[in-house]
């Protein structure tokens, strides 16, 4: 293609710039962006993003320019080099693990040694003897062998016990064999192993004697340490493209009867006694729980900063985007409308917006907890014995405070993922035309966070735990009503039934407090409808998965308005924070919270909760006038998640609002496409007449 | 590949002997039930026989689509647009068997614009000359076509376009300009690479009138011919710049563009002079007669979108039902048998709940589409009559059925994607593609947020007429139903539409009727009573148009009930289909209930027993899920899934693409980080990537 003329060159956008536009909106609102953002982020982690990120700028293979247009391979291929490459700057620059982390999360794509940084290790640290960690872990650490998880099979995910893989123990050879004696036995998706890996961590059926104990884990090794190719009797590969997650080579493996020594069972809750071929249970694997509750706790505290991504590119796009002048506007007001002043937009956007937030505080409330509890559980856990079975939601239900963690953390692993990936999309349809290139930067990033609501625990799945949890409660609030509560569920429930003669008269449109009493009293209702169908009228689990889904889905609600609304009263928060701006950090909750009642209207009228005619004023008044009073501190709101440019790689979401130049200038100047011109009459066979530089070549 | 262990695995549960008996389970009629749906225009025989030979044509195989780059995939659309136009002639095929083969083939052709939106505008807007003369090149391929409107600061707004096509009187001469960065034509399909000619939407500036006036004052949007390529070399003319404008979330093959002018000078022949033209002597501007037929088309347009977005709904419920009947997870939980085999997911009811509406939902388009397809064909023949007045009714209930229904395909794509679990995410779920490339359709014909204010516009109007005089003689059914309204508003008593779990059909009907007539009113009182700013309305205005749909939906599909083609179907396939109806029904209730009973549509009450009664509806429904989709006779070569196969060989076909069938299984790599070679073997450093990036 011919370079771009200099008439092309000199041409600008109409009206008033970008850059402009974007001053005007930070303009009319005080907020101070900067201390916004440490109060998010706190300052030692915005300095540290900023010393990580200049050094992966100056790295030419982070160079994002080419990401949106690569074939499969390709990615894959750079992918790994990113990955080598950061390894090798973790050494150079002495980084902790907390500054690889965040590097890895500045880079935002997955990356080839993304199992093996995370569930490689931790399995091995979590249930591997000291041995077992000196033997695996000091070579995995230095990536001498390298590693994935493979637990999830062609034919089972969800549920782990119905897992095909067998490792039988043979008491002549004093080994295991591992064995895939159906298709369906293969792993499947399994993270860095498809190309990547040379070890893996296995789950497979233990099978002593012709008897089953269930899963276990155990580390084999699968490629060969010089050549790379799979070892005998193991048949490893990937799994192909995907939705998103190319990045990432997510793969397969079958295992044809294949030796591997005794040592590679991971052995601190249970092992094979060589000598008695006995099977031997020892300590508490509930530690493992606690594993899975911070992995949860993770993707919380994450879903905040997941959806601002979207909310901070959709909310600068639509303060810059002009379309239509205002039907009511008078004759002399000249110019069009920004989109972002349609409350049509606003009612996609702002919510959205108070849910960052929402999420962010609730993240942080999870961690907290999480931390706390691991203190309690160290202290406490050094003699108990607890059998592998039943998990936490169902032994401590109603009074312990593992069980209430843990059960909190699946609810809102659920709610604030789905939140999080429906949010990014609705922000990118709001973008209209132009969210759909992938320079809006949203598609990519969403398309990579879907399978955060299937993996971890399938959202909906997961919801039963929390129904179970909950029931289990009930069920010790009914036996002793009088008890004094253990934890905030119990005192919730026990509240209610207190009550329930009485009814309950909450103000939800003019007094925060009783918002949350709110979503309490509709959580405690259901509680109790649920607890009616399934103990009173034993009613099939299996009937009543819908109702304990809702169950699930309004604990979580009122969890995320509760800590939200905590947040803002607490002393870090007011410290940190001018009064202004924590009114308007208020206003978004009120709009999270009043959105979410009325959207969620007949469950809370149906709990006696809010009357008809208040779910019908949140509506048309309260919401409205909440989206009014916002909409000035928009800009400044997104601009203290502090994404840098680098990060977001998008044309619409730029902090200096060059919207216009930036899609230009990438259809134009980056677009190989662009570099090729095409014979068009269907008459001609000939496709390409002229093809200048590289770009890809069909490959049927 | 080689021969290796894993050729003699089978999956621990049989897909095919699955599929077999749930089909066995069901006494539908699957043929006479496709007939049913789809016998319009030999629609099924047509189907079939293109099917026959896209899928013996190598070039049409998909398996490797995903794995290809961005400029791959435009090749490989390229190429596969003109084999099919090859194809068409060899086997002397009509335009609707061309139409097919862009169905079945299924992915953005590069010519798709050029019989689309191209040959209709000169059609519709050019002269009798202008058409004698475009029409025989634009059939015959010798120009290829696209549509340049939208650019880059403007999209909804049409109006509000840049581009100038100022009238020089002396040369007697257009010259388009662009003027501005944002008056780039962007988006616009077949023009990035592939287009040798466009429509070009510009803003008409004629010189000012009255003798002592200067410069030149618009005469808003006109269509322009323009020739924008060589058709030797096919580089852009002089003063044209044009590009591809990059990758996209879906639409990968299609070639959307960029496009600007310097001062380029076109003759005044360009100008489509249908209803408008300027004059050669005095330079004046003449419109001629009344463009209403543009009107229509676009509304011919959105029926095509409806009926359209019935069969990709189809598809994604088609690959989610067969998938989770044979998806096994958990035995019961409270089974007591350690015998007991895994449940299907299917039967559980929080799957249940996300997949069989949507079934249901596939129902109530199509009756929908057809109604709207019988409108089109009715009020045509009025247009050509000279009567434009029912226009304005079909118009409007075009724009909000278009925002409905192609948000609820749109939506309901994602809902089975991810009710399917992992395997939904994987390139083998056939539900990747399908579901970037249709999330176009909210945005495209008219985003699905902006037009629902023309059928809000629309219904005020009708109602501010039926508050002045509620007792004429009503036009059409909405004026009707107005009219009942108001008489009744006063003394309206909420309804039940669950009477002892015995479901009222017409109650039903009733309160989806009255919501939409109740939210116009209160936007009558708000816009035109209390003269509310629109701007503040609009969130209450969507939601009407949404309500007015729904009602749409359903009183349609009630009143196909009653047509001789729909009970007459044999075995159960009636009663299933009012089963469907129902569930629609109900499930949209259930899920704004408060909006329902907020209009005094339903009363309160009422609500908790939906749940109820919905999840009884799915058990009944349930037994025959599969066969209803078997009936929706979407090919496996058009679903391209290993999930959703008609012969349920899931995890075989799984195994098949990720083992025999991924180039990326082709490629040692080199894991250790110490090594810079990405390849093993390679011995490049790293060097080969670098040069790419
Ligand atoms: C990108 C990606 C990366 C991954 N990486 C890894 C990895 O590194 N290692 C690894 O081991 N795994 C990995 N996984 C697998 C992941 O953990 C599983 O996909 C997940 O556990 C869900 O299981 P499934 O796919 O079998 O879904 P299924 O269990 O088959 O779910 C299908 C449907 O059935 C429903 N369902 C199932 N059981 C029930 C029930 N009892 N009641 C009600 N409904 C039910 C679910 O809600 C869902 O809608 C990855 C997956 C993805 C998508
Ligand atoms: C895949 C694809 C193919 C296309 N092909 C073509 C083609 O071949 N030829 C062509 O000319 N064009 C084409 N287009 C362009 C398409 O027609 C426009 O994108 C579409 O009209 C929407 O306009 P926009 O992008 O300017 O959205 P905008 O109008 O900028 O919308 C942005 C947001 O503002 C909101 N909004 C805008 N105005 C208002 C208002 N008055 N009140 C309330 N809310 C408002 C919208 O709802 C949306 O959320 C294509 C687009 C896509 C995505």
């Amino acid at each position: 293609m011919a370079p771009t003329p200099d008439w092309v060159k000199q041409l600008q956008p109409s009206g008033p710039q970008g850059h402009e536009l974007l001053a005007a909106e930070r303009a009319c609102s005080q907020i101070p962006v900067e201390k916004l953002s440490e109060l998010i982020h706190t300052k030692e982690v915005l300095d540290r993003k900023q010393r990580v990120l200049n050094i992966l700028k100056s790295e030419k293979v982070f160079d994002k320019s080419q990401n949106y247009f690569a074939g499969r391979i390709d990615r894959f291929e750079a992918a790994l080099a990113r990955a080598k490459k950061l390894t090798n700057l973790r050494i150079k620059h002495g980084w902790t693990l907390d500054e690889y982390r965040t590097a890895n999360e500045l880079i935002s794509e997955p990356g080839p040694y993304g199992l093996h940084d995370s569930m490689f290790l931790v399995t091995i640290d979590g249930q591997g003897t000291e041995e077992q960690k000196e033997k695996f872990l000091t070579k995995a650490e230095k990536y001498e062998i390298i590693g994935c998880y493979a637990q999830t099979e062609l034919g089972h995910g969800s549920n782990v016990r119905g897992l095909e893989t067998t490792a039988t123990w043979d008491s002549a050879s004093k080994s295991f064999i591992m064995h895939s004696p159906h298709l369906t036995a293969s792993k499947w998706w399994i993270g860095s192993l498809g190309k990547t890996a040379n070890f893996a961590a296995v789950m497979a059926q233990l099978i002593i004697d012709g008897k089953s104990y269930g899963p276990h884990p155990f580390i084999v090794q699968i490629r060969d340490l010089k050549t790379h190719e799979a070892l005998e009797g193991v048949h490893v590969g990937d799994i192909g493209p995907k939705f998103g997650y190319n990045t990432m080579d997510n793969g397969f493996l079958l295992f044809n009867k294949v030796k591997i020594p005794h040592h590679s069972m991971l052995a601190r809750f249970s092992r094979v006694d060589p000598q008695t071929n006995k099977y031997i249970r020892q300590g508490s694997p509930s530690l493992v729980y606690g594993t899975l509750t911070w992995v949860r706790s993770t993707i919380v505290m994450q879903a905040g900063s997941v959806l601002a991504r979207g909310v901070t590119i959709a909310t600068r796009y639509a303060a810059i985007r002009r379309q239509f002048q205002d039907r009511d506007a008078p004759e002399w007001e000249k110019g069009e409308n920004a989109v972002l002043n349609y409350t049509m937009v606003q009612i996609r956007l702002l919510p959205l917006l108070a849910a960052t937030f929402a999420l962010h505080f609730t993240g942080k409330a999870m961690m907290n907890l999480y931390q706390e509890n691991q203190k309690k559980m160290n202290a406490a856990n050094a003699n108990t014995e607890s059998k592998r079975g039943p998990g936490p939601e169902e032994l401590g239900a109603g009074s312990d405070s593992l069980a209430d963690l843990h059960a909190t953390s699946c609810g809102l692993k659920a709610l604030s993922s789905t939140i999080a990936a429906e949010g990014l999309e609705v922000c990118r349809r709001a973008c209209g035309g132009h969210g759909y290139s992938s320079f809006s930067g949203i598609g990519s990033w969403y398309a990579d966070y879907l399978p955060t609501t299937t993996w971890e625990g399938d959202n909906y799945m997961l919801t039963q735990q929390v129904a179970r949890y909950l029931l289990k409660s009930a069920r010790t609030v009914i036996s002793n009503p009088s008890a004094a509560a253990t934890n905030d569920t119990t005192a919730i429930l026990s509240n209610y039934l207190k009550r329930s003669e009485i009814g309950c008269a909450f103000d939800v449109l003019s007094n925060d407090t009783d918002i949350v009493q709110a979503f309490a009293w509709r959580t405690a209702f259901l509680t109790f409808e649920a607890s009616k169908h399934r103990d009173e009228q034993k009613k099939p689990w299996n009937d009543l998965l819908v109702d304990f889904y809702r169950l699930s889905r309004a604990h979580s609600q009122y969890m995320v308005v509760k800590n939200f609304h905590e947040a803002l009263e607490s002393r870090e928060v007011s410290s940190q924070i001018d009064t202004p701006t924590l009114g308007i950090l208020r206003k978004l909750y009120r709009l999270f919270a009043l959105h979410t009642l009325e959207q969620e209207g007949s469950e809370f009228y149906a709990s006696g909760a809010v009357t008809v005619k208040q779910i019908s004023l949140a509506r048309t008044n309260a919401v409205m006038k909440l989206l009014k009073e916002i909409r000035p501190h928009a800009v400044r709101l997104v601009d203290s998640w502090a994404f840098d440019d680098w990060v977001l790689d998008s044309s619409l979401g730029r902090e200096d609002g060059k919207v216009y130049e930036d899609m230009f200038y990438r259809a134009s100047e980056l677009n190989p496409l662009n570099r090729i011109t095409v014979d068009p009459y269907p008459t001609s066979s000939v496709l390409f007449k002229k093809v200048e530089g590289e770009v890809g070549r069909s490959k049927l | 590949m080689m021969p290796d262990f894993t050729d003699h695995l089978k999956p621990r549960y049989d897909g095919t002997a699955t599929l077999q008996a749930e089909r066995a389970g069901s006494n539908i009629d699957v043929d006479e039930l496709a007939h049913h749906l789809l016998s319009r225009d030999g629609f099924l025989e047509r189907q079939k026989k293109v099917v026959d030979v896209l899928s013996r044509d190598p070039l049409f195989k998909k398996d490797q689509q995903m794995n290809l780059s961005r400029p791959e995939r435009y090749h490989l659309g390229l190429a596969r647009a003109k084999a099919i136009q090859r194809i068409v002639r060899r086997e002397g095929w009509s335009h609707e068997d061309y139409k097919m083969c862009e169905y079945v083939n299924d992915e953005m052709s590069p010519y798709h614009l050029h019989m689309t939106m191209f040959v209709t505008t000169v059609r519709e807007q050019g002269s009798k000359e202008q058409q004698a003369y475009w029409m025989p090149k634009i059939l015959n391929y010798d120009i290829i076509g696209c549509y340049a409107q939208t650019e880059l600061g403007h999209g909804s707004n049409v109006r509000g376009l840049e581009t100038t096509a100022k009238w020089d009187p002396v040369k007697k001469e257009f010259e388009i300009h662009s003027p501005y960065l944002t008056a780039s034509k962007w988006w616009n399909g077949a023009m990035g690479r592939t287009a040798t000619h466009a429509i070009v939407v510009a803003q008409l500036l004629l010189p000012k009138k009255g003798a002592d006036s200067e410069g030149y004052e618009s005469h808003g949007v006109q269509t322009f011919i323009i020739q924008i390529r060589d058709a030797k070399t096919h580089q852009p003319l002089d003063g044209i710049v044009v590009g591809d404008i990059g990758p996209k979330y879906g639409y990968a093959p299609m070639d959307n563009g960029y496009m600007l002018f310097d001062h380029h000078r076109v003759p005044k022949l360009a100008m489509l002079s249908r209803y408008a033209e300027v004059s050669d002597e005095t330079g004046a501007f003449t419109r001629l007669g009344h463009p209403a037929v543009v009107y229509g088309s676009l509304t011919f347009v959105r029926g095509q979108i409806i009926m359209h977005a019935r069969l990709v709904l189809a598809r994604a419920v088609t690959v989610a039902v067969r998938y989770c009947t044979i998806r096994r997870q958990f035995r019961d939980r409270d089974s007591k048998s350690d015998q007991d085999e895994e449940m299907k997911v299917l039967d559980y009811p929080t799957v249940q709940i996300r997949i069989l509406p949507l079934l249901a939902t596939t129902f109530a388009l199509h009756y929908t589409g057809e109604l709207m397809y019988n409108m089109y064909n009715k009020s045509r023949e009025t247009i050509e009559k000279g009567d434009f007045g029912p226009l304005a009714e079909l118009h409007s209930a075009s724009s909000g059925l278009k925002s409905l229904c192609t948000m609820l395909a749109a939506d309901g794509i994602e809902t089975c994607r991810r009710a399917m679990g992992g395997h939904g995410f994987g390139g083998g779920s056939g539900l990747v593609g399908i579901n970037a490339d249709y999330l176009s359709k909210p945005t495209v014909e008219g985003d699905n947020w902006m037009i629902t204010q023309q059928v809000a516009a629309h219904l005020i109007k009708k109602m501010t007429e039926a508050v002045k005089d509620p007792s004429a003689p009503p036009k059409d059914p909405t004026t009707e139903l107005f009219q009942f309204y108001l008489k009744n508003r006063k003394h309206r008593i909420p309804q039940s539409v669950v009477h002892n779990s015995q479901i009222d059909d017409k109650a039903i009907v009733d309160v989806f009727q009255w919501r939409a007539a109740d939210l116009s009113y209160r936007a009558y009182q708000a816009r035109v009573v209390e003269k509310k700013p629109w701007t503040k309305l609009m969130i209450q205005l969507h939601a009407l148009s949404r309500a007015y749909s729904e009602q749409i939906l359903v009183t349609t599909f009630y009143n196909s009930f009653s047509t001789t083609t729909t009970s007459t179907l044999s075995g159960p396939t009636p009663s299933v289909l009012k089963t469907c109806f129902r569930l629609y029904a109900l499930y949209t209730l259930d899920t704004f209930a408060s909006s329902f009973t907020l209009t005094n549509a339903v009363s309160p009450d009422s609500i908790p027993a939906l749940s109820d009664a919905i999840l009884d509806l799915m058990t009944e429904l349930r037994p025959h899920a599969v066969k209803l989709v078997d009936s929706w006779s979407i090919p496996d070569f058009l679903l391209d899934s290993a999930l959703g196969r008609s012969d349920g060989k899931v995890y075989e076909e799984l195994y098949d693409l990720a083992h025999r069938r991924n180039p990326l299984n082709r490629v040692t790599f080199n894991p250790y980080w110490r090594d810079e070679e990405i390849v093993l073997g390679s011995g490049d450093g790293g060097r080969g990537i670098l040069a790419k990036l």
